[in-house]
């Protein structure tokens, strides 16, 4: 490893990183403070600059030497500790050191009035979750317990704690969010984004639209991602829209993952989505969804619910997606009653429920007359379908007037 | 560990309070020697040993304040332990209580405390003679050589400076130890030499010891009861090592006082026995194995204190301890003065002054320090630092022993003593102390050898147990439990089996060292091995016993270096150590009669590797310790080192409350144990690194119980201290147990409550297979029975990682089960995202899997008519768990119903679809289902009428706004049935 490198080499690029690290600092260089800290950038800089640390095995003397670099050593030292580790593949230990060394920046970026590190500090929590995340697969691989993801959780609250309050480093709260967001939906505790989001949207001091649009999108992406799982689909309909308006369109991939669980929320409430859009995002997944809705295909749904069912477990839209179901229903009795309107039209408004029954036959989903009588029951009662069922007749009987209400951006009622 | 022997000790201490210093009691006498020998001694003296401390080495013993009661007035004063030095004089031999006097001018601060119990007893008797012979590195000269302890002390000082103690150990022992004081006073007290005077205090020891000793502190005891002859017997011990512990101290100049200080203690004991001393001196220049063992020694110890490894030394110390148990001091120099109190103050002040002597403590360096232990660069150090004292020492040595002879003896004197028999077994002794520095003996580490020693009929059982005390205290040193630890109440470990021991002589001590928790073999908790201690027969001579003392140094060196390395990497090997030597001393404490075995065991393991794993170890970690080396008195480094010491501190408070614990149980193992747990578990929040490793490292093999029960019945009782193997049943009387609660005609109460008993013992035993998830099963099933979801989530939860731990069992139906209660009775979306995520493909392919997914299906699309089909078809104890949901199923559906529906619904098809249905499936109708169902619409507000052709028929209509959920005739305020009076009454009456 860089075995071509001398040992003056090594000095030299040690002490040059230490006095750019001193400099940039005197200046309030944020830009440039931030490319000095960005570990997993791998830049060119950077592994030379790790390569000359394991070369140099004491850069702490270095240090140490000069009062200008001790006052930082608490940073740099674990820094350099950091970057050696990283290069030769120790994760695990890297994350460690950085963990240090970023919490010896904070004690420092709590000192400075102004927000200027702010973009530093941000490459300090970006690095903090890619690298707890990279250090917890060398750990699973090594059968251990992955836990650095949940340090790493723990330290960004207390980035969260230093921002969070009033003034200008204000601003940089919504972004340590958001990484806190994806090491909880990581870890699978999202139950704690619940105090994040609390002190985000019940303090009053700050306007939400005054933080970095890229923030806001991402913040806003998962929230609405929460709302899906509890089935809150008006919120989350705001939230992600909000999130896909002011997404950048360049960026296809976010555009994508915000879609993905739009998607299913709009169709919860009752709006199909054009077959471009899920072609354009490769969506393909929903296409037969959709198109099970469009035609009261039951068959087709189950069908397509089986088929991606890994997928959409995962994801957390399956239970969402199977609630669509009623829709489904809904559309099948309504093709009912449009060709009885067609036959008949002073009896179309009474649909037997042989008829269901027949038609659920012949897309093979075999029904006894109970449980569509229970399907019927469940149509009306959710306000699907306006009417009765006479239960001795077995007959439904709808409503002459919009017996079929359209959801129109309201969900299905509980 | 150390911290909680250093609590413990200092609890106790504590809790006579005054006692720290004096715990040492009277009989210690010593102890009030260090303070002040009161009354009788000359407070003057001890003023001036104060003040001189360092200056008035010879005299020390001048001092002597004489009689125990003095001693004991001098506890009062409290004030001056400066005294200290005083009792070396006065008597020596005579021990009596007098000579206190001058041992440490250091101790004067502790005022209070302990002195007054001190004064009580006897002390003074045996105190008798001052060992000159203190070297105290400063002071070379000074006669007091009993002072030595105090030199062992001060070496603690001189440590500090090397990271010797750990300060934050100390600090954390804080009573305990004295080592405090050593800093402080170090060089000065130490190099005054007047600690003759603890030799005295010795003495006194023996004939005081029992009644002192308890007075102090309980566990001590041990020894006291000792009758005096064995004390004599231990004193030889002693006295041979503390005369090489001395000479370690040599070495160091630092290092050396303290060792000095050890050695002293222990010639003071020996002169008691005249032959003791003698023999102790000598033993230096006799044996050339003894020097080489100074030599190891030394350097081991300029090694630590470089290394600033605190808990090397401790180890080393502890290890001899272990034997000794009894005493409860930590600090091992003190041991021979043992003069328990004294110790105990001397911890006091320790402490205090160490504080102060700031500059000593720099935290043990990091592993890096690593370097030091390479013995060459030991070597180098010891030699620019004392180099006479090096070649002194054994003479140092002599006159410790010489304590018969003349307390005041300079240090330097080198008598020549032929060795007798009882040298051989002091030799080994005094390896053992050699390897533990010498000011970190604590007191009750001395009582606890002397216990251990006065045990053996013969010199090869001798040398035998002096090898497994040296053992047991080098492991306690590389814990850092040595100071902490509570020798008082340390249980002896079994006597050797000589001829194990002559086989292994060679390599045992290295395998101690690198035992670690994973090591053991077998359960601490296990029955206890029956045998007697005395049983063994030692064949081993003296040369053997030296020789293996000397490698063990050798070894431990070595390991030490290679474990260095491992902390700079890992940073957890030390924890590892200190929980390796914790569980030793748990397991010894616990059974004492047990270590015999452990210990076989583990030689016959080590013997194999130890050697070549060292040797490799070594080699990997040169280039490590040149690097490592210089970084060692970095900014960087020391401030590591600071912090390392800090995280003692922040232990502090629970050792302190396990020490209490301990202190107040004497008895107690379990406490300890505990105390050890919480200490294990503290440590992982402090350190992350390290602690995490180390929990990895814990060997819970250790902490098993076996059961030894044979009850087949058992009622379960939450279990508030560890489980006692005899009400515990072994894993076959469990599989009876099990097969007679499932035939039990009883009610779920009581099988509820034998299983738990079950799970109990399983769980205690650690016993994971088929049995286990058998018996989770039934419990399951149970509970499911009868609708206990609590206890069902519980078993539920321990099947889980039972299945996925490989185990076989009907894993299908309990993930059925386990989909059934997310869905009906959590309703949490991502538990059962996450639960069906989870189901494999053959999952999904059984009958109770997918009649649970088909449930959830209805459930989710309120398809009532499903779902009541469903239920009437389950598999299994579906219908149980859905049993539970039936309510909130049937009233949705009535509402639904009765908003759909226009104008009546036959009560029938309700019932019908509902699921109510009468017993005798052969009613064609189920009329009797048909009341259920009619008296449940009505209980539910539903308006019922019949109509023309006598048919019961739900109005719909009239309904929908009647509807409601009636509250369960069962309810409690408090929202658990099972918790109501009545129902606990009839339980505890069932």
């Amino acid at each position: 490893m860089a075995s071509h490198m001398s040992m003056g080499e090594a000095h030299r690029r040690i002490t040059e990183y230490l006095n750019r690290f001193v400099d940039v600092i005197s200046y309030q260089d944020g830009t440039s403070l931030k490319n000095l800290l960005y570990l997993s950038s791998e830049s060119p800089s950077f592994l030379a600059l790790a390569d000359a640390l394991n070369i140099f095995q004491d850069a702490n003397r270095v240090i140490k030497q000069a009062d200008k670099y001790s006052q930082y050593a608490e940073i740099v030292a674990p820094l350099f500790r950091a970057m050696q580790s990283y290069r030769v593949g120790h994760l695990v230990e890297s994350y460690q050191a950085f963990e240090k060394s970023a919490n010896a920046f904070i004690q420092e970026f709590r000192n400075w009035e102004s927000a200027w590190a702010l973009e530093a500090l941000y490459v300090v929590v970006y690095e903090i979750r890619i690298l707890a995340e990279k250090a917890d697969r060398e750990l699973a691989s090594n059968g251990k317990t992955p836990e650095k993801l949940k340090a790493a959780g723990s330290f960004l609250m207390k980035v969260f704690g230093v921002l969070a309050g009033k003034g200008p480093k204000r601003v940089g709260a919504l972004y340590v969010t958001c990484q806190l967001f994806k090491v909880y939906f990581k870890l699978g505790t999202v139950h704690l984004c619940r105090s994040v989001i609390r002190s985000i949207e019940t303090a009053r001091i700050f306007d939400f639209e005054e933080f970095p649009v890229r923030d806001k999108v991402t913040y806003m992406y998962y929230t609405g991602r929460l709302e899906v799982l509890n089935e809150n689909f008006p919120a989350a309909d705001h939230k992600l829209s909000y999130a896909l308006k002011h997404c950048d369109p360049q960026s296809e991939a976010n555009i994508r993952m915000i879609l993905k669980y739009l998607v299913p929320v709009k169709l919860s409430i009752g709006i199909l989505p054009k077959k471009s859009l899920l072609e354009k995002y490769n969506l393909v997944e929903y296409s037969d969804i959709v198109l099970a809705m469009r035609r009261g295909d039951l068959r087709l749904l189950r069908h397509a619910l089986e088929q991606h069912e890994d997928r959409f477990l995962r994801s957390g839209v399956y239970l969402v997606l199977e609630k669509l179901e009623l829709q489904v229903y809904q559309r099948l009795v309504k093709k009912i009653y449009i060709i009885q309107k067609q036959k008949d039209p002073s009896k179309a408004h009474q649909i037997k429920l042989e008829m269901i029954v027949k038609a659920l036959k012949w897309l093979q989903m075999e029904m006894d007359l109970d449980e569509v009588e229970c399907i019927m029951s469940i149509l009306i009662y959710k306000n699907l379908v306006k009417g009765y069922f006479a239960h001795k007749s077995k007959v439904a009987v709808l409503s002459k007037q919009d017996p079929f209400p359209k959801l129109n951006g309201k969900p299905i009622n509980a | 560990m150390m911290n909680q022997g250093g609590v413990s000790d200092t609890r106790t201490t504590l809790d006579q309070k005054v006692s720290l210093e004096h715990t040492v009691d009277p009989s210690h006498a010593q102890a009030p020697s260090y303070y002040a020998p009161p009354p009788g001694s000359e407070p003057a003296s001890w003023a001036s040993y104060n003040h001189a401390q360092h200056t008035e080495p010879g005299p020390p013993g001048s001092v002597p304040q004489a009689s125990a009661g003095a001693v004991s007035s001098s506890g009062a004063t409290n004030i001056e332990y400066a005294n200290y030095a005083a009792y070396p004089n006065n008597d020596p031999y005579g021990y009596g209580n007098t000579n206190y006097s001058n041992y440490y001018g250091s101790y004067q601060q502790q005022p209070n405390q302990a002195y007054p119990q001190q004064q009580q007893p006897s002390q003074t008797q045996a105190y008798g003679q001052p060992t000159g012979a203190y070297q105290s590195t400063g002071a070379p000269h000074q006669p007091i050589s009993s002072f030595q302890n105090a030199g062992s002390y001060a070496g603690p000082a001189s440590y500090s400076s090397t990271t010797y103690y750990n300060p934050g150990d100390y600090q954390t022992s804080s009573g305990g130890y004295p080592s405090a004081n050593y800093n402080n006073s170090q060089t000065n007290t130490w190099n005054q030499g007047s600690y003759a005077n603890y030799a005295h205090q010795y003495p006194s020891y023996t004939a005081e010891s029992n009644g002192a000793y308890n007075a102090q502190s309980a566990p001590a005891p041990a020894p006291a009861p000792a009758t005096s002859v064995q004390y004599q017997q231990d004193y030889k011990q002693w006295t041979d090592y503390y005369s090489q512990t001395e000479v370690t101290c040599a070495p160091g100049t630092e290092n050396v006082a303290s060792t000095s200080a050890s050695n002293l203690v222990p010639a003071g004991y020996s002169a008691p026995n005249s032959q003791q001393v003698s023999t102790v001196q000598p033993s230096a220049p006799v044996n050339n194995v003894h020097e080489g063992y100074w030599k190891q020694e030394g350097q081991a110890f300029q090694n630590y204190n470089v290394s600033s490894n605190m808990q090397s030394n401790f180890q080393k110390p502890l290890d001899l301890y272990p034997a000794s148990g009894s005493f409860q001091n930590q600090q091992k120099p003190e041991v021979p003065q043992q003069p328990y109190v004294p110790y105990a103050a001397a911890s006091h002040q320790v402490t205090q002054t160490y504080h102060p002597s700031l500059p000593l403590p720099p935290p043990p360096p990091p592993p890096q320090t690593a370097a030091p232990f390479n013995s060459a660069q030991v070597n180098n150090v010891q030699i620019p630092t004392n180099p006479r004292i090096s070649s002194n020492l054994p003479v140092s040595l002599p006159k410790n022993n010489n304590t018969t002879i003349g307390v005041t003896k300079p240090a330097y004197i080198s008598v020549s003593l032929p060795k007798t028999n009882d040298n051989a077994s002091s030799h080994a002794a005094a390896a053992a102390d050699s390897s533990l520095k010498p000011g970190m003996l604590p007191k009750s580490l001395r009582g606890y050898v002397e216990r251990a020693l006065a045990r053996c009929r013969d010199d090869k059982q001798m040398s035998a147990c002096q090898d497994i005390l040296k053992e047991v205290i080098t492991k306690a040193s590389t814990d850092g439990t040595l100071a902490t630890r509570d020798w008082d109440t340390e249980p002896l470990f079994p006597l050797p089996n000589t001829d194990l021991i002559n086989n292994d002589a060679t390599t045992p001590s290295p395998m101690k060292n690198r035992r670690s928790p994973s090591r053991r073999t077998k359960s601490r908790w296990e029955p206890l091995p029956e045998d007697k201690p005395v049983e063994k027969q030692m064949s081993f001579t003296p040369n053997n016993v030296k020789y293996g003392g000397l490698v063990h140094s050798n070894e431990r060196d070595k390991q030490v270096s290679t474990a260095r390395p491992e902390n700079k990497e890992n940073k957890f090997s030390n924890l590892k150590f200190y929980i390796g030597n914790q569980k030793e001393t748990n397991k010894a404490g616990l059974r004492p009669a047990k270590r015999q075995h452990v210990g076989d065991g583990r030689i016959g393991l080590n013997n194999g590797d130890s050697d070549s794993d060292s040797d490799k170890e070594q080699q990997s970690l040169t280039a490590y310790y040149a690097g490592a080396i210089a970084l060692a008195d970095t900014p960087e480094e020391r401030r590591r080192r600071e912090s390392r010491s800090k995280r003692f501190e922040k232990n502090h408070g629970n050792r302190a409350a396990s020490n209490f614990a301990k202190t107040k149980n004497v008895g107690g193992n379990l406490y300890t144990r505990r105390a050890s747990a919480s200490l294990l578990a503290n440590s992982n929040s402090l350190d992350e690194g390290p602690a995490s490793r180390a929990v990895e490292d814990i060997d819970w093999d250790s902490l098993t119980v076996k059961g030894t029960c044979q009850e087949i019945e058992k009622r379960y009782l939450r279990l508030t201290s560890a489980p006692d193997p005899a009400t515990v049943r072994p894993e076959e009387v469990l599989e009876k147990a099990l097969r007679f609660v499932q035939d039990s005609p009883k009610n779920y109460l009581y099988k509820c409550d034998q299983l738990k008993s079950i799970r109990q013992d399983l769980t205690v035993q650690r016993i994971r297979n088929e049995l286990t998830v058998k018996v989770y099963e039934t419990h399951a099933r149970l509970a499911i029975e009868v609708g206990d979801l609590s206890e069902y989530n519980q078993c539920q939860s321990q099947l889980q990682t039972l299945y996925a731990e490989g185990i076989k069992g009907q894993d299908m139906e309990f993930s059925a089960y386990n989909l059934l209660c997310v869905i009906l009775h959590s309703n949490n979306n991502r538990d059962l995202l996450s639960a069906m995520s989870r189901l494999s493909v053959e999952a999904r392919k059984d009958t109770g899997v997918k009649h649970a997914l088909a449930v959830r299906a209805a459930v989710t699309s309120g398809n009532y008519v499903s779902f009541f089909k469903l239920y009437k078809n389950a598999p299994n104890l579906n219908t149980c768990l859905m049993d539970l949901y039936v309510e909130k199923m049937r009233y949705a559906a009535v509402k639904c119903m009765t908003r759909s529906c226009r104008p009546t619904l036959p009560v029938s098809y309700v019932a019908q679809v509902l699921g109510f249905q009468s017993a005798d499936s052969s009613d064609e109708k189920g009329t009797g289902g048909l009341e259920e169902c009619t008296e449940w619409l009505k209980a539910h507000g539903a308006c019922l009428a019949t109509d023309g052709s006598g048919e019961m028929m739900l109005d719909a209509k009239a309904s929908m706004a009647s509807l409601f959920m009636p509250e369960p005739d069962d309810a409690v305020s408090h929202g658990d049935a099972s918790l109501a009076v009545n129902d606990f009454l009839t339980r505890s009456l069932s």
